[in-house]
């Protein structure tokens, strides 16, 4: 019986399915990423403790979230390649003859899974702390997709980053220092289009679907870039 | 079959012989353009006030109108920047098609003059920042933007510290370079895509003058040539160094 490679398409679902499995067994990043979510929003908490009646919490609110998110994902991104070193697990995927794109997408679809879940968490914690003292306003489910579209931008990003970062000298630190500059458009959008949904004021439109094409627009491009590039540096 | 052979750049040849007197020349050109900027061209529609005044819905002061001046070298300067960032991810781009070291060192030096005219476009905008809008900085999207550009190219330097082995340097600086490509059209086109932004296109809003034009077209040549001499200097220098130690290697 002649072997037939493996399409595309069962690699990527082979290397999902393995960086998911290992997350099932281990679960180090789901409660490190859940766990630092809701240090920062403590933090927050002691930070707005003195103004927290006289702050416009509906317009901050969509840039609090944000910062939590950067952060976080930040925190996961590291962690995301450093394992993949510390267990030699990069060695072991890159002797397999397999198209390199597909170990990125497969990375980046996990690490927007992961990024997902904790978001799954910390939004409504947020919500629960912050926003509650005013009323919401009807647009507010409306911020799923500036989340959304922020997240799958900053994780394509990321893996790519931190793929780089994972092989320096003080790989956290680099990782910030690179990651946070190039996700700055992306994340201005963002801010922007959730801002709008959670004020959810009259001409609320105009503030929303411009900056998501926008942020739509630089996600293309990155991912694209990330995705064509991503061989030259797994095989550095 | 025969190999393809690339042609890599050399230290030594006719560009670095006519290095210097681009340097003197664009020195030259920039100093022109300067008095050129004060003497000659007129500020911005014709506009001449001896006294604060009410023009539009806006105080005009003198003061505006001279420092509205900066723009002659605020513009070719960051011009020459986006340029300097277009030569790195060039020659990033071929190192990472022939992986020939050199192309390295072309991508990095390229990248040391787009730091260089970005922190000069920096410096001149936020000077223009005070005089015009009377604070240091604000968050207004071009501004935001450029201050991305000069982070990343900022972080490029920084990451090349980071990472020892020369090979894979090299490789993650040539990804880096084509990654900060990519904000320079974030950058360019923020003025067009948010309207609201102060900055003006000058294209949409009539256009220059002639003498307008001129002045700045005398600058932003001079500048050019600044960084084409800047650039093929410091070129030599590392290339020189790079055979030098090739030599001390050879004898050891």
């Amino acid at each position: 019986m002649p072997r037939v490679a493996p399409s595309t398409f069962s690699q990527y679902r082979t290397l999902l399915a393995k960086d998911l499995r290992q997350e099932f067994r281990t679960r180090e990043m789901l409660t490190s990423m859940g766990i630092y979510a809701l240090l920062v929003i403590i933090v927050y908490g002691a930070a707005l403790a003195l103004t927290a009646h006289g702050v416009d919490i509906v317009h901050m609110g969509g840039g609090l979230l944000w910062v939590l998110i950067v952060f976080t994902s930040l925190l996961g991104l590291a962690r995301s390649f450093a394992r993949e070193k510390e267990q030699g697990c990069m060695e072991g995927v890159l002797l397999v003859p397999l198209d390199r794109s597909v170990v990125f997408l497969a990375k980046a679809t996990s690490n927007i899974l992961f990024m997902l879940a904790v978001e799954v968490i910390a939004v409504p914690l947020f919500y629960f702390f912050f926003m509650t003292s005013e009323p919401a306003a009807p647009t507010l489910p409306f911020i799923v997709a500036p989340l959304l579209v922020g997240t799958v931008g900053m994780a394509g990003i990321g893996t790519m980053l931190s793929t780089i970062t994972s092989n320096t000298r003080s790989a956290d630190v680099m990782l910030a220092v690179l990651f946070i500059p190039l996700i700055y458009p992306l994340l201005y959008a963002c801010v922007t289009a959730t801002t709008a949904a959670i004020a959810g004021t009259e001409f609320w439109t105009d503030f929303f679907v411009m900056p998501l094409v926008l942020a739509c627009g630089y996600d293309v491009v990155m991912l694209l870039v990330c995705w064509v590039l991503y061989d030259f540096v797994v095989s550095a | 079959m025969a190999k393809k052979t690339t042609r890599v750049p050399e230290a030594g040849g006719w560009p670095d012989a006519v290095a210097v007197p681009a340097l003197i020349a664009g020195a030259v050109l920039t100093t022109v353009g300067f008095l050129m900027a004060f003497l000659w061209a007129a500020p911005v529609n014709g506009a001449a006030l001896s006294a604060p005044e009410l023009v539009g819905d806006v105080m005009v002061t003198h003061q505006q109108l001279i420092s509205q001046k900066i723009f002659y070298f605020h513009m070719p300067v960051a011009i020459v920047s986006f340029v300097a960032l277009a030569f790195g991810a060039y020659y990033g781009i071929r190192f990472l098609m022939t992986r020939e070291q050199r192309f390295d060192t072309c991508s990095r030096v390229a990248m040391e003059i787009a730091l260089l005219f970005v922190v000069l476009t920096m410096i001149t905008g936020d000077l223009w920042t005070r005089f015009e809008w009377g604070v240091w900085w604000t968050w207004e999207p071009r501004l935001t933007t450029y201050l991305i550009l000069m982070l990343i190219a900022i972080a490029y330097f920084v990451l090349r510290n980071a990472v020892d082995d020369p090979e894979r340097r090299a490789t993650y600086a040539g990804v880096v370079s084509v990654i900060a490509l990519v904000d320079v059209p974030v950058c360019f086109m923020i003025t067009r895509l948010i309207p609201s932004s102060i900055h003006p296109v000058v294209a949409r809003e009539g256009g220059m003058s002639p003498d307008m034009a001129a002045t700045v077209f005398v600058v932003l040549a001079g500048m050019m040539l600044v960084g084409y001499g800047l650039y093929r200097l410091r070129f030599r220098e590392a290339r020189l160094g790079e055979r030098l130690q090739a030599l001390k290697d050879m004898l050891e």
